[in-house]
């Protein structure tokens, strides 16, 4: 039976956000930026939207003066993504 | 290159829905780009090992040629901290991503240097007693104790020396640091049975293979890494 994949992580910015958050303890909005090679703009809006969901936690705070966001995933975030991998993977190894 | 970096920015902006292979290459490839992220400047790693290096040959010159300075050379090693307190602070602020690998390496270093410091207490505690005993048997049997505890103490420090280094090297695939820490243990078998020259000469070998030569390496690396992302981002 084929579960619904998450439609949150199912995008590619969001997964990519996900996929480079879920290796790391915490990053700066700028790693993610130079990572996904996504606009501020985009990458803002999709941030959002995963906080939203409770996936990521965000932090603004000020570095030297200059505004420093830090995202991290959470273990909501966690669930879901190893939720999402596991359905990625019946749906790749069932017969279609 | 820069093909695929155009391919990954329409990718991400025109948010087509993905197909589950799609999904999967994604996440792979953004796991591998988190990894590829961690860059280290070996600065604490060259201070470290050019600073124990020299102080063990300023000993052996020491022992050697018979002098001494007017202040333990050692005592370098506490004036250090403070130049390394800036260095991880500045190092701190600098790094965009935190992994895991760091907070657990930040704390192997930290309980080595604490178990360095105890190393140093209690070595310092024993010699004295030691010192005491050996004056007594002197001028009991009016012969030299055939035991000399100073040469067993650098046997104890390579063995702490080696520990934070293989991990680090193991941890971060840096097989320099790995070797460099498996090279502190050869020494510290070595040195359990060597004269105390030869122990400051292998200790101060150690801290040039385990720290020094790691450190310049991974600096290259470092400066390399530095330059390809400011050509990127021009």
């Amino acid at each position: 039976m084929f579960k619904d994949l998450d439609p949150i992580l199912h995008s590619q910015l969001r997964l990519a956000v996900m996929s480079l958050l879920i290796s790391v303890k915490e990053a700066e909005f700028t790693f993610l930026k130079e990572k996904t090679n996504a606009t501020a703009g985009n990458l803002s809006v999709q941030i959002q939207k995963l906080k939203d969901a409770g996936y990521i936690d965000v932090i603004k705070q000020f570095k030297d003066n200059y505004p420093q966001t830090i995202c991290k995933i959470t273990s909501t975030g966690i669930k879901a993504f190893e939720d999402y991998v596991r359905n990625l993977q019946v749906y790749l190894t069932q017969p279609k | 290159m820069r093909g695929i970096c155009f391919c990954i920015t329409n990718y991400m902006e025109q948010e087509k829905k993905l197909t589950e292979q799609e999904s999967l290459n994604l996440i792979a490839m953004m796991i591998n780009k988190a990894k590829d992220s961690y860059h280290d400047t070996g600065i604490s790693a060259i201070m470290w090992g050019a600073l124990i290096a020299i102080c063990s040959l300023v000993r052996l010159s020491e022992i050697q040629f018979d002098y001494r300075l007017p202040f333990d050379i050692y005592l370098l090693t506490l004036v250090a901290i403070i130049p390394q307190i800036f260095i991880s602070i500045k190092e701190k602020k600098e790094k965009k991503v935190r992994s895991y690998d760091d907070i657990y390496l930040d704390y192997i270093w930290l309980g080595f240097g604490i178990g360095i410091f105890l190393l140093i207490h209690i070595t310092n505690n024993v010699f004295g007693e030691w010192g005491s005993w050996a004056n007594e048997y002197k001028n009991l049997t009016g012969k030299q104790a055939s035991f000399t505890f100073g040469e067993f103490v650098s046997p104890l420090f390579l063995l702490l020396y080696g520990m934070p280094t293989f991990i680090t090297g193991a941890a971060c695939k840096f097989k320099p640091m790995l070797w460099g820490g498996i090279f502190c243990w050869i020494c510290c078998i070595i040195t359990v049975y060597t004269t105390i020259k030869i122990d400051l000469l292998l200790t101060a070998l150690s801290a040039i293979s385990a720290w020094f030569i790691p450190g310049v390496l991974m600096e290259i690396e470092y400066r390399k890494y530095k330059k390809e992302q400011a050509v990127l981002n021009v």
